[in-house]
Order: C-alpha cells, then sequence, then structure tokens
C-alpha cells in the first residue's frame, strides 16, 4: 500500500479523502497549503501526492513545478483533483503529463471516492 | 423602481461568487453521504453544519438583495454590539467545531448601543464568519483561533472576526473586489474558496451604508465593519 501525500486546503474534505485512503490500506499525510507540502514530501518521501490546484498563497501549479525540479521526486506519480474543470488545461495536458508528471485529472465536484481509489489503485506503485 | 435595480449588490459578479462558493458544501454533502455508505459511519453532525452553513449563505445573500431593493426593510434601529457578536458566535458555533477552529468572543470594555440594523449586521458577521472558518486551516494558522471582537476606533466601535494570520491587508481585500466573479478564487492570499462570505459581508454593511475595513484587534488581523456610536441613546 502506498504512502500519500494529500495536499487539501478545505479541513472537511481533506478528512473525508483520508478517511477513504485509509480505509483502502494506504498512508496518508495531510497538507493544506503548497509549501508545507514541500516540507512534507521531503520527511515522508510519498509514493503518491493528490493534489488540489486552488490553495491559499502559491497554487498548486507552482507546487508542481516546484516539486518537479528535485529529481528524486519527478517519478511520483500525481493526480490532481480540482475545483478547476480539466477542460481549462486541455491545451497544456500534455505538458501537465509529460512535464510535471501528471498522471490523472479529476474535476472535484463530480468526482466521487470510488472513482479517485480506483485511480489511486491504478497508479499508485507497489509497495511492499 | 428601475433605480433599485441598479445597485451593485445585484452584480452578476457577486452571483457568480455565491454560484462557485455553494458548490463547496454541496460537495462536502455529497462525500459525506458516499464516506458514510462506504464506512456504515455516517457523522450526522458535520452534514448538518455544512448544510446549515449553505443555507445561511443563500439566506444571507437573499437578505443583501432584499436590503438594498427593499428600503422599508432597512430600518435602522438602536443594537448593541456586544449582544449581535454573541449570537452570531452561537450561529456560528457548529460550522467552527467541524472545521476544528476555536471561535471566542472577546468584548473589550463596554460600549453604548450603535445604529444599525440588527438583523443586517448579525448576517454580515455571521457570512463574514463563515468564510474565515473554512480559510483558516487552509492558511495553517498555528492557533486555529477566530475571535468575534469589539473595539473602540477613531471613527466608531469597530465589531469583526479577527486571527493570528496576517493575509488581511488593505490591498488583498481591494483585489478581492475587483477580481470578484472573474475569478475562482478572488481573494488568494485569504481564502482557497471563491469568499463569498466575505462579498455578501460587503454587500449587506454597503447597504446599510456601512463599510467592511481590514482591522486589527489587539495583535490579531481581520475584517470588521466601523459602526457609529448612538448618542442620542446614551444621553438616557
Amino acid at each position: 500500500m502506498a504512502q500519500i501525500l494529500l495536499v487539501e486546503p478545505d479541513r472537511l474534505l481533506a478528512d473525508i479523502y483520508r478517511q477513504a485512503l485509509e480505509s483502502a490500506g494506504h498512508r496518508v499525510v495531510m497538507c493544506a497549503s503548497a509549501q508545507s507540502a514541500i516540507f512534507a514530501a521531503d520527511e515522508i518521501k510519498p509514493d503518491m501526492v493528490i493534489l488540489e490546484l486552488q490553495l491559499i498563497g502559491h497554487s498548486g501549479i507552482e507546487f508542481l513545478y516546484e516539486f518537479h525540479s528535485y529529481p528524486d521526486w519527478q517519478n511520483i506519480p500525481v493526480l490532481i483533483q480540482s475545483h478547476v474543470p480539466a477542460g481549462e488545461f486541455a491545451g497544456s495536458w500534455g505538458m501537465l503529463q509529460q512535464q510535471l508528471g501528471v498522471r490523472a485529472y479529476f474535476y472535484k465536484p463530480l468526482t466521487t471516492i470510488r472513482a479517485l481509489l480506483a485511480s489511486v489503485a491504478e497508479f499508485a506503485p507497489v509497495v511492499a | 423602481m428601475a433605480g433599485a435595480f441598479a445597485a451593485p449588490v445585484l452584480s452578476q459578479e457577486l452571483l457568480l461568487t455565491i454560484a462557485e462558493q455553494i458548490k463547496l458544501p454541496l460537495l462536502q454533502i455529497a462525500r459525506q453521504a458516499e464516506i458514510a455508505r462506504l464506512a456504515s459511519l455516517p457523522n450526522l453532525d458535520d452534514i448538518q453544519a455544512t448544510a446549515d452553513n449553505a443555507l445561511r449563505l443563500i439566506d444571507n445573500y437573499v437578505l443583501s438583495v432584499r436590503l438594498s431593493c427593499e428600503q422599508e426593510l432597512l430600518e435602522m434601529e438602536s443594537v448593541s454590539v456586544s449582544s449581535v457578536l454573541y449570537d452570531a458566535g452561537q450561529e456560528l458555533s457548529s460550522l467552527a467545531k467541524s472545521y476544528g477552529v476555536n471561535l471566542e468572543l472577546h468584548i473589550g470594555g463596554r460600549f453604548g448601543p450603535v445604529m444599525a440594523n440588527r438583523l443586517g449586521l448579525q448576517s454580515a458577521l455571521v457570512s463574514l464568519g463563515s468564510a474565515l472558518i473554512e480559510a483558516l486551516p487552509a492558511q495553517e494558522s498555528p492557533q486555529l483561533k477566530l475571535q468575534l471582537a469589539t473595539h473602540r476606533c477613531r471613527y466608531g466601535i469597530v465589531a469583526g472576526l479577527y486571527s493570528d494570520t496576517e493575509q488581511f491587508t488593505v490591498e488583498a481585500l481591494r483585489q478581492g473586489r475587483k477580481l470578484q466573479g472573474s475569478t475562482r478564487q478572488p481573494l488568494t492570499g485569504l481564502t482557497h474558496t471563491a469568499g463569498a462570505g466575505i462579498f455578501v459581508a460587503d454587500a449587506i454593511l454597503n447597504a446599510m451604508q456601512l463599510k467592511l475595513k481590514v482591522s486589527r484587534h489587539n495583535r490579531l488581523y481581520g475584517l470588521g465593519a466601523v459602526l457609529q456610536p448612538n448618542h442620542q441613546m446614551q444621553l438616557i
């Protein structure tokens, strides 16, 4: 099961996603901001990141650039789950995938927990 | 009444902000219901607090529009600030509990009555409080403490909400008002949401000829309304 870094600014939603991921057997570390997520990533060495783009201060995209600039973290899969509709990134999907390690993009209001867990199971590396 | 409908409170920008904001509690309720089904452990308190918060936001928005359009509703009266703060705190307590925010009431001294519309003032403070409660954990505030407070200032009596985060600046509020409706997150330094509660409070206060201002209370930062004391009542 995977060690997941969950970057989610809303406390209620973060608790719900943490509960769902833990019940699927994953370990979860929650962060509300881009800066604390970078510090947490350094500490826990996550196997996967689940990211909201709308954060206070630095945005999720800024986080992605910073996160991906460290060679050790470049192969860590990132799932974006955001209030920003995927259509707004239609023109830059290739860049998100190839340059920033994004494996999947979910529009949060229409993404069920079941769909998120299925995607985590698909992209999380197998960890003993 | 064509003139009344030109009031800024009926702006498309505010309506868009409300629409964007209302997705959050609906999403929370949907996911809370889903996790309850998966885990067979419904957290009914959180679901109720979330739904109540959404209903309050819509109610307060409707009030802001009605206060602007129907002048007879906007009766100014002599209001005790401390009792309005107390009632606002009561309304916000379940939401604060859901978000793990410690909500405190701080009345620094005795204040005479002020001139305001009681329902309007309370609704503005509740709207503002809801928005700040949602935002506080996302700001990674070390204390997660929000104070409903009042103090005297050069211009009158300020009633507002305060925390230990420094993001409350005049520039942030000015930019937010400008960006409202044209961006999903107009107050990027303050909240990860659309900040609708802040703009609804702004609209309600505007309808009462009052202003939402950046303010400081003791060593805390926040937003508040400057109210005029009712000198006539103080003489009695």
